[in-house]
């Protein structure tokens, strides 16, 4: 070892460029790799992804400490006697595929479940859909997107006839004269996306927030309106209801590209600003301002967050932005309309290729005869083998268990235990399987109850596609070798569908290969592949989809000339106030709303293991405003508990003047007994089934001093 | 299951919204819907009357055509008059001389304008002398409409929220308008005296004409209105005479139909009458003693209602409103809420006068929550105030405090916080660096690193600059 000579490592650094393992932001990274003695990897922004252009978050910068990191999973485990014990792949997998076969004997097909992810690739995410429907032959597949960017999605597909989280490319922003952020604390949770909000700025733009926390990225805004968690469907209602009362429509536009303003228009004549003021908070000359400004720039967009999105009402909540955007004839120009910031690495892409419950490759729906002989006619089997529609995300993990009959539930790169709300209650269930299997790089707070653990190999030891927030496709590369005894995912799934003697349709020896048939597999569809290749991604900085063809360049705006229903045009949905699904009431007196810090990414599986980011965030902290700090007797740094319908946590109080009185916030990113979602709401929205994680009734009272 | 006939009697804003809380829980599948309108045309926001009367189609204020009706499966029967109803034999006899029957029925027949008894103000066949309109249909702007010339005068009797209402769009309409209003003081229902008194100077300098503490005796002229004559026997020469004096709740199908009516149609929690399968809610109901005259509580009554005859909350009940009012009045911002004035010994009043800017704010204070708020020329504080009221939320020590908004994040937070994760730069350590004449964003960062990492700190940065170094910077923040 001390015979390697300095001039040597140089001679054999390498620098690949790839993307960061974390948020739909997918910054554009370089990572330079000594082969020397140790395995050392320098990771830096890269200068030229027009995406990050050069800048990148605390999280991407410390990323590489996961690679090398020493509570990494190296072996299968198994549990044995109540004890996980590492075993042989071979013994792993035998042992998953016979109790699979068994139970699905016993208790038929669809007691069989899987729960993937958004942070999985293009290439897992479609195998994984493929795997559970002719592998499984299950129905029950379901992902955490479903808690992420579902309702933007659905809101999306309703409206426009297709949901690509941006519908232009996010260098567009820059040149909105109007930007609307909503619900979105971008600055936090996508941070390098500022340096394009601070172009628009300073260009002379304005920028809104709407926020009920004056967030960092709120601070940046020239106005922030300050919603009471859960009214942000009355206070879009409202502006649209300004807009016709100030005569701000684009009566043409509405004429020549929509369709169904009438039935809104009606809708929002009551949604009176005064009506509106009183459920929001929100002053109607705030209100007022803002409209003004989104209907007087020539280039205004809007775009949503989680904060509207991850409500019972979430879908209506995107929809009535959308029309509100649409009516002043916004959307579908230069620099203007609606967009959804998506959450997760391959929110994207994940809820492309068939890893939701509805849903089949290229935005295919299940239950759609033409749309389930297509994806048939690729995978080379008749379409009446595909099962139909499955549970989605909470339905699937609330039915896990005898009661609810999924018996057996394979986990990829999701903490469910921690991410879902109510989490005590899927805890309990997931301890009631009869086979979990955890597929994850580490153990997390789900593994504690798992049967078996499968280690898997991270973003930097593997090819692949994401898809990131603008519906561009790009590439992941492989930077070093994987630890010894981690395999892929997508090695998992071949494995096991040998095991289960349906190896037919499961023969790929690597990403790329699955990468050829998912671009078969999405031809003539939505989101089509079809024209996209390794190779153009790397020549193109990526690709925008739809690219039907080689020749193709890809699609980095959508909607200048038509709309993707069959119309062509856009459609008005009205979408009437309804509450949240609790309010506070004299024994729960307070909102509750969750949210994230910077230095973590959502359930903290990888986060919590990095110790930059530990040291910097070690602790969930409850905003908590200074005057119901005085009046609940407790002051900065003391303990409270916490306590809603479902569950109840300790944390320590932050005090800020950034929250409204009447509401508290925890971040989501702890599990265990700092999990905030013990006590949020699986209240579903209809639409999307997103659960309502923005807002529900909890008390609060001074905790005193921990016994133990 | 057959479905339930139920007949819904006045299609006003109360069962328009009663309609979509209907949709909203499936209720058209248990029940087959009967509306009786008196109007013709289907339900439309009477808020929004004034811009009827200021010149709009009468379609930009409909809020469901009849197509939505017939979409919706619901029987309209506009233009019908119901002219009995029969909760024995269940059945409801309308003017067109039929008779159908019913399973449920709901009385939402709403309130109607009192005529005042001036001398001379009707002709021998009852009706308004031409030139005289009550303000509450669509029908009676378009005929007010149609008789307003720019120039003409207007006397508008009654200086409540309909009132003032009528009077600005007629004098933005190009008239000479003057207000008579019986009470001391301008919408003496919503504002104590101070605050009338305040507003009814706005008005006046928007250039309406104000007569207080009087009443109209008597109208001269005979084809049409030429005037009116005040109980000090003033004279005001009128083109167009405008009553808005008032409502009364219309009550008389119910009365003959022997339900229990007081001033209104007496209703429980569950917005029953006593008599089996007959509802009633809106204007004409009564409840616990109180009849509602604006439009949030019979909308909470209808959602009520409907979560009761759905089955969607059996268990819901109405338990009164709490009262809010919140308009402009010809050009001033006003809100009301609760109490006008204390009613205990212990009620705390807080006001804040400010004559020179004719601004006028008014807090009472019970137990630390507040029962009663008037905002009159400034009312930034309306929506803090309001949702206080409406949850009886505590208010903070000092209830002034709420008047400057809980919102505008006085509170500081502690100084040694960390701006710059990604360089662990502490706020101390930046208030240092601007002390030293670091006077940008940049700067900063030259000197602490600050906001050179992923640079999403910017934005505080900027915002810690601009107070700081005290001079118009790039990041500007406005909060509520």
């Amino acid at each position: 070892m001390a015979r390697a000579a300095p001039q040597l490592r140089l001679v054999t650094a390498e620098t690949t460029k790839t993307h960061c393992p974390y948020c739909a932001f997918q910054c554009g990274m370089t990572i330079t790799a000594q082969h020397a003695d140790r395995r050392q990897l320098s990771i830096q922004a890269d200068p030229e992804f027009p995406v990050n252009r050069g800048q990148m978050c605390i999280k991407g910068f410390t990323s590489a400490a996961l690679l090398d990191h020493p509570a990494r999973l190296r072996s299968p485990m198994l549990r044995q006697n109540g004890r996980l014990v590492p075993v042989s792949w071979d013994h792993a997998l035998d042992f998953v595929a016979q109790r699979l076969r068994e139970l699905s004997e016993q208790y038929g097909p669809a007691s069989l479940g899987a729960f993937g992810s958004g942070a999985l690739t293009n290439e897992k995410a479609y195998l994984l859909g493929k795997f559970v429907r002719l592998a499984l032959r299950s129905p029950n597949i379901d992902y955490n997107g479903r808690y992420c960017m579902a309702s933007a999605a659905a809101g999306q597909n309703k409206a426009f006839g297709l949901d690509r989280g941006l519908p232009f490319p996010v260098s567009d922003l820059a040149e909105a004269q109007t930007l609307l952020l909503w619900g979105s604390n971008c600055a936090e949770t996508m941070p390098p996306i500022m340096q394009w909000v601070f172009e628009q700025k300073n260009r002379g733009g304005k920028l809104i927030v709407v926020d009920p926390r004056r967030t960092d990225t709120a601070r940046s805004a020239a106005l922030h309106l300050q919603p009471t968690p859960g009214t942000d469907l009355s206070l879009a209602n409202g502006l649209l209801h300004l807009a016709i009362e100030e005569k701000l429509l684009d009566e043409r536009y509405i004429a020549e590209r929509t369709e169904g303003f009438d039935a809104v228009r009606r809708s929002v004549l009551t949604s009176h600003p005064a009506h509106v003021e009183r459920v929001t908070g929100v002053p109607i000359e705030l209100q007022r301002k803002a409209v003004r400004w989104l209907a007087g720039a020539e280039r205004s967009m809007a775009l949503s967050g989680r904060g509207m999105e991850q409500q019972s009402k979430g879908t209506d909540t995107v929809l009535a932005l959308i029309n509100l955007m649409l009516a002043l004839g916004k959307v579908g120009k230069p620099a203007s309309g609606y967009g959804c910031l998506t959450g997760q690495g391959n929110g994207q892409g994940g809820r492309e290729h068939g890893q939701k419950a509805d849903q089949l490759p290229g935005y295919r729906y299940i239950e759609e005869p033409k749309h389930r002989a297509e994806v048939a006619k690729v995978w080379g089997i008749d379409p009446a083998e595909l099962p139909g529609k499955g549970k989605s995300a909470y339905e699937l993990l609330d039915s896990l268990g005898p009661a609810g009959g999924i018996r057996a539930l394979l986990v990829f790169g999701s903490n469910v235990a921690v991410a879902s709300p109510n989490s005590g209650n899927i805890v309990d269930k997931l301890a009631q399987l009869d086979l979990l299997v955890v597929c994850d790089a580490f153990e997390n707070d789900t593994s504690a109850n798992a049967h078996v653990l499968l280690p898997t190999t991270q973003w930097a030891e593997e090819d692949g596609t994401t898809t990131n927030l603008e519906g561009r496709v790009i590439l992941r590369r492989r930077v070093q070798d994987p630890p010894q005894g981690t395999r892929s995912d997508l090695e998992v799934f071949v494995a096991l569908s040998a095991r289960l003697g349906r190896p037919h349709g499961f023969q790929f020896e690597s990403p790329r290969e699955v990468f050829e048939e998912l671009r078969r597999a999405t031809a003539g569809s939505k989101a089509d592949y079809s024209g996209i290749s390794y190779e153009k991604l790397e020549r193109q900085q990526g690709v925008f989809w739809p690219c039907p063809s080689e020749q193709h360049p890809g699609t980095p705006r959508l909607f200048a000339e038509r709309f993707a229903h069959p119309s062509g045009r856009a459609r008005f949905h009205a979408v009437p106030y309804r509450a949240a699904a609790e309010l506070p009431d004299s024994e729960y007196p307070l909102y509750f709303t969750t949210g994230r810090y910077k230095e973590h990414y959502n359930s903290g599986a990888q986060t919590r293991r990095v110790a930059q980011l530990v040291d910097a965030k070690p602790v969930p902290r409850l905003q908590m405003h200074p005057s119901l700090a005085r009046r609940l007797g407790v002051s900065e740094g003391e303990a409270v508990l916490v306590e809603s319908r479902r569950g109840q946590v300790r944390f320590d109080v932050l005090l800020s003047g950034d929250i409204r009185p009447d509401t508290l916030f925890a971040p989501f990113h702890w599990g265990g007994k700092q999990a905030a979602n013990l006590l949020t709401i699986p209240a579903l929205d209809p639409a999307s089934r997103m659960p309502e994680f923005k807002v529900c009734a909890v008390k609060a009272r001074a905790a005193g001093p921990l016994k133990d | 299951m057959a479905k339930k006939k139920l007949a819904i009697i006045g299609n006003g804003m109360g069962t328009c919204r009663l309609l979509d809380e209907f949709a909203q829980r499936d209720g058209f599948t248990r029940y087959e819907v009967t509306v009786f309108g008196e109007e013709i045309g289907g339900a439309y926001n009477r808020i929004q009357l004034g811009k009827v009367l200021a010149g709009e189609a009468p379609s930009a204020i409909v809020t469901k055509p009849p197509e939505w009706y017939d979409q919706h499966g619901v029987r309209l029967l506009a233009g019908t008059r119901v002219q009995s109803l029969d909760p024995l034999r269940r059945s409801i006899e309308t003017d067109d001389g039929q008779s159908r029957r019913f399973d449920l029925a709901v009385l939402a027949t709403g309130s109607q304008p009192l005529v005042p008894p001036l001398e001379n103000l009707l002709v021998e066949n009852g009706e308004l002398r031409l030139g005289a309109f009550v303000y509450r249909t669509i029908g009676d702007c378009l005929r007010m409409r149609e008789r307003v010339r720019p120039g003409d005068c207007a006397v508008v009797i009654g200086g409540g929220l309909l009132g003032l209402e009528a009077a600005k769009v007629l004098s933005d309409l190009g008239l000479h308008v003057t207000v008579v209003h019986v009470a001391q003081t301008l919408m003496n229902a919503q504002l104590d005296l101070l605050g009338g008194g305040m507003l009814c100077r706005q008005i006046e300098r928007a250039g309406i004409f104000v007569r207080t503490g009087r009443t109209a005796e008597a109208v001269y002229g005979e084809e049409r209105i030429e005037g009116v004559i005040l109980d000090d026997g003033t004279s005001l020469p009128a083109d167009l005479l405008v009553l808005a004096c008032g409502v009364r709740p219309r009550v008389d199908v119910a009365r003959a139909a022997k339900l229990p009516v007081n001033k209104g149609i007496l209703v429980n929690d569950t917005l029953a009458t006593s008599v089996p399968g007959v509802y009633a809610f809106g204007e004409c109901a009564e409840h616990q003693g109180k009849l509602y005259g604006i439009v949030a509580p019979v909308w909470e009554q209808a959602v009520v209602l409907a979560d009761v005859l759905c089955g969607t909350k059996p268990q819901a009940r109405y338990r009164g409103s709490k009262l809010y009012t919140r308009l402009k009045v010809a050009g001033v911002d006003v809100a009301s809420m609760g109490n006008l004035e204390p009613e205990l010994e212990s009620d705390q009043v807080y006001q804040v006068i400010e004559d020179r800017r004719s601004a006028y704010r008014k807090l009472i204070v019970r137990d630390g929550q507040l029962v009663g708020a008037m905002l009159v020329g400034n009312t930034a504080a309306a929506a803090t105030l309001v949702q206080l009221f409406d949850r009886g939320d505590p208010l903070p020590e000092d209830p002034l405090e709420a008047l400057v908004s809980a919102r505008s994040g006085a509170a500081a937070a502690p100084a040694d916080r960390t701006i710059c994760n990604c360089h662990k730069v502490s706020e101390a350590t930046l208030r240092e660096a601007i002390a030293n004449g670091a006077d940008s964003v940049a700067a900063l960062g030259e000197c602490t690193k600050a906001g050179t990492g992923c640079g999403s700190c910017k934005g505080e940065l900027g915002q810690l600059v601009s107070t700081l170094v005290r001079k118009p910077a790039a990041a500007l923040q406005v909060a509520n």
